[in-house]
């Protein structure tokens, strides 16, 4: 006797079309604020980019130039921006199909520059880097309006959203709130457990930080790393009211083969959108609703999902994750004998009515 | 039959250890606390530093930086203090020693497993004969001897515990050994008791001594060669319990050198040298980054960076590294691919390994290159036994000349079908 397939969740995300294809790896995937878009930051110094708006993503002219890894992009109004590991800060502006460099900052940080973000409200735009500096810059001419020493690894950045505030995560699992105007350390949220000191080696952080669609709910994400060389860490979200400074409540995965939380997206329904890079050659996407023991959904099967893009239409995510069989001691070839490079299929879904 | 390992025409020269009886016996034993006499010995001591990076350390994060290329990696290549040669940006220090230092970018091994490959790479891969050959640190330790310390020929410093290590020693025996200090810490229970006074402990030792050659005349003299040996390690090393003191550390230097595992345990093999140990293995664990890769590197690097670099420069500054070769080596390198958990896998194709000191050119030299992405060694490839051969010479000791002798049979110290690297030595 046959066994019975289950039914099909009706709730579930469906797969939308096939997945793009950049011939590189992709740390982070945006949508831009009119949903016409969407951005990919690339291992190849480039950016890349889809029209969104057909039947069929169709992609667009890179914007290139940047040294290293694209690390980070975010999108503002008619603007689009990007960094570098090797520091550099680019701003892209869009003009109908057209796209234009605006300005770059060859060395907004020394070194590997983490995260950008921009706030609607904010006029300026925020990057932090390995340096420790938390940079805020003018958006219109990427002149440098504040900075912020930590002297500590800077992983991650957000502004408050009445943009009097930036939020900066660092690699040992600490949040510091910079009041934009006097330039201070306000506060600090701590979720130490996102870091391990395994051996000699500092692992984890807080890889990035959100705020809830109403502002009040500041989420820290990464994971409680077990080791340093293996990712062998269980997924964790820490959640902190904004108006207390306090833990809320948090989302924690179930074992350490679930790896990090490497991007996070607030849907405007009231949940988390959150991928998780998978070990080994696993990944996943996941709807959290802060309070809630676990996920409402997990799904994707994908091979070590990067990023989490959500369509500001709130009813599709594009997922960026790695070909299949990525890993490999010695010389693993390639069909045609060569060694190829890997690269970041990236699946667009729909998403269920909650 | 003797069991001297050594049957060699070097025999017929005049080594350091017979140097070293003549120069006593000409002089009077009284004439080694002579100063003079004293420097002399210092001057024409041999030593090795090996730092070893268990896991294998990135040669695209470290010596062989491929900026802008599909494999590079997020960091930035940097300007050396040797025009023309440029090495990761996470390594700052070392690139203020380049004038010391001396990379092969070529090295290209044969196994990429950790497993098989550690042993491989320690003992130098020499052709099957049937024998297992000694570790680099047990080889130097036959080859040079224990010089004029007191002390152990082969220490080894790690982290976690220690202990007596004879594996190291292959068919050489037990007594080239290693000693391995725990944390960089004495063995446990090293002193005498104070309740135990040194009459009763030379009582305690004779008795030892004529339990042990009972025991060893019918059965295998290596067990209980093994436990001599280390109660004359243990011997020894109360003679010179203040290294382990360290109060005496200088504050200036634990910045330098750091206060993690490797930074301490680096400047404890420092002053291992001073005092003459012959063959210093300091090991660093958890370099194997198969995930979150560059992350691991920003962490991990500038640990090996700094005390690295410090030392180079003590050694420089204390004239030493005319008598210290200095290597930084580990399995294998890592993979140019980058994985899925944005980590680099094992990579034994092609891999960088650093040097320094004793017999190696000064000036700052590179030797080899692999090709635009990294992924293939473009010049001759470099094998273990090539750079057995090169380190060997770097000593002072000819592998064409030289031969271990294992119970008759003659045994080469390093593989016979391979050569130096030329272009790193003096």
């Amino acid at each position: 006797m046959q066994p019975k397939k289950a039914p099909a969740d009706p709730n579930a995300p469906k797969e939308l079309g096939k997945p793009l294809a950049p011939t590189t790896q992709v740390t982070r995937v945006r949508f831009s604020r009119n949903g016409l878009r969407l951005a990919a930051a690339c291992f190849d110094g480039k950016v890349r980019l889809w029209d969104v708006t057909g039947k069929e993503p169709a992609e667009q002219k890179p914007l290139g130039d940047h040294n290293g890894w694209v690390t980070d992009i975010a999108f503002g109004p008619g603007q689009l921006f990007s960094t570098d590991s090797w520091g550099r800060l680019s701003a892209w502006q869009f003009g109908g199909e057209e796209v234009k460099a605006h300005w770059t900052v060859e060395a907004a940080h020394d070194g590997w520059a983490r995260a950008v973000a921009v706030n609607a409200r904010a006029l300026a735009v925020a990057s932090c880097g390995k340096d420790g500096f938390v940079r805020l810059w003018d958006r219109g001419r990427g002149k440098k309006i504040h900075e912020f020493e930590t002297k500590t690894d800077l992983l991650s950045v957000c502004f408050s959203d009445d943009g009097k505030s930036v939020f900066a995560g660092d690699l040992f699992g600490v949040v510091r709130e910079f009041e934009v105007l006097s330039g201070k350390v306000t506060r600090t949220f701590e979720a130490k457990e996102l870091h391990k000191l395994d051996r000699i080696q500092d692992v984890g952080g807080v890889k990035n930080i959100m705020l809830s669609g109403d502002g009040k709910t500041l989420f820290a994400a990464g994971a409680e790393p077990k080791t340093g060389g293996f990712v062998q860490c269980v997924p964790l979200i820490v959640a902190f009211d904004l108006a207390t400074g306090k833990r809320l409540s948090q989302y924690k995965g179930a074992n350490d083969n679930e790896g990090y939380v490497t991007d996070m997206a607030w849907h405007a329904d009231g949940f988390v959108i959150f991928t998780t890079s998978g070990q080994p050659g696993q990944g996943k996407f996941h709807f959290w609703k802060p309070g809630a023991a676990t996920a409402h959904f997990t799904g994707g099967k994908l091979p070590n999902c990067h990023s989490v893009a959500l369509h500001p239409d709130g009813e599709r995510i594009a997922v960026s994750a790695t070909n299949a069989n990525s890993s490999g001691n010695g010389r693993v070839k390639g069909m045609g004998g060569d060694y190829p490079e890997n690269t970041s299929p990236i699946q667009m879904w729909t998403l269920p009515k909650v | 039959m003797p069991r001297d390992p050594l049957c060699t025409p070097s025999d017929h020269r005049v080594t350091r250890r017979r140097f070293l009886g003549s120069a006593a016996g000409a002089v009077g034993l009284s004439a080694l606390a002579n100063p003079l006499v004293a420097e002399e010995l210092k001057k024409q001591r041999r030593q090795v530093l090996f730092v070893w990076l268990d896991g294998g350390m990135s040669q695209l994060e470290s010596w062989d930086p491929k900026p802008n290329t599909p494999f590079g990696g997020p960091f930035r290549p940097i300007q050396t203090t040797v025009p023309g040669i440029q090495i990761s940006e996470l390594l700052p220090n070392c690139a203020k020693q380049m004038k010391h230092l001396a990379i092969v970018r070529s090295v290209s091994t044969q196994d990429n497993s950790h497993s098989a490959g550690v042993d491989r790479i320690n003992r130098g891969d020499p052709k099957n004969r049937g024998v297992v050959y000694p570790f680099l640190g047990s080889a130097v330790a036959k080859l040079v001897g224990p010089g004029d310390s007191g002390l152990p020929p082969y220490i080894w410093v790690k982290p976690m515990s220690g202990g007596f290590i004879p594996k190291d020693a292959g068919f050489l025996g037990p007594k080239y050994g290693a000693l391995a200090l725990g944390d960089g810490k004495p063995p446990e229970n090293l002193l005498r008791p104070k309740a135990l006074t040194a009459e009763e402990d030379d009582e305690r030792n004779d008795l030892r001594k004529l339990l042990d050659k009972n025991y060893a005349a019918t059965r295998r003299a290596e067990l209980t060669e093994a436990n001599s040996h280390a109660y004359e390690m243990a011997a020894q090393l109360q003679k010179k319990i203040s290294l382990f003191d360290t109060s005496k550390v200088l504050q200036k230097d634990q910045d330098r050198y750091g206060t993690h595992d490797l930074g301490r345990h680096m400047l404890l093999a420092r002053r291992l040298l001073e005092a003459g140990v012959t063959f210093v293995k300091v090991t660093s664990y958890g370099w194997d980054t198969h995930g979150d890769h560059f992350n691991g590197a920003a962490s991990l690097h500038p640990k090996f960076d700094k005390p690295f670099a410090a030392m180079i420069e003590d050694l420089a500054d204390r004239g030493m590294l005319d008598n210290v070769l200095v290597i930084a080596c580990a399995e294998f390198g890592r993979t140019p691919r980058i994985n899925g958990h944005i980590g680099r896998d094992h990579w034994p194709e092609a891999w960088s390994v650093a040097m320094a000191g004793r017999g190696i050119k000064k000036g700052g030299v590179v030797a080899g290159k692999t090709n635009d992405k990294g992924t293939e060694v473009a010049t001759d490839p470099v094998d273990i036994g090539g750079l057995f051969h090169t380190w060997f010479r770097a000593l002072g000791i000819d592998p064409t000349d030289v031969q271990y002798g294992n119970a008759g049979q003659p045994l080469p110290i390093a593989h016979e079908d391979m050569k130096p690297v030329k272009e790193v030595l003096v």
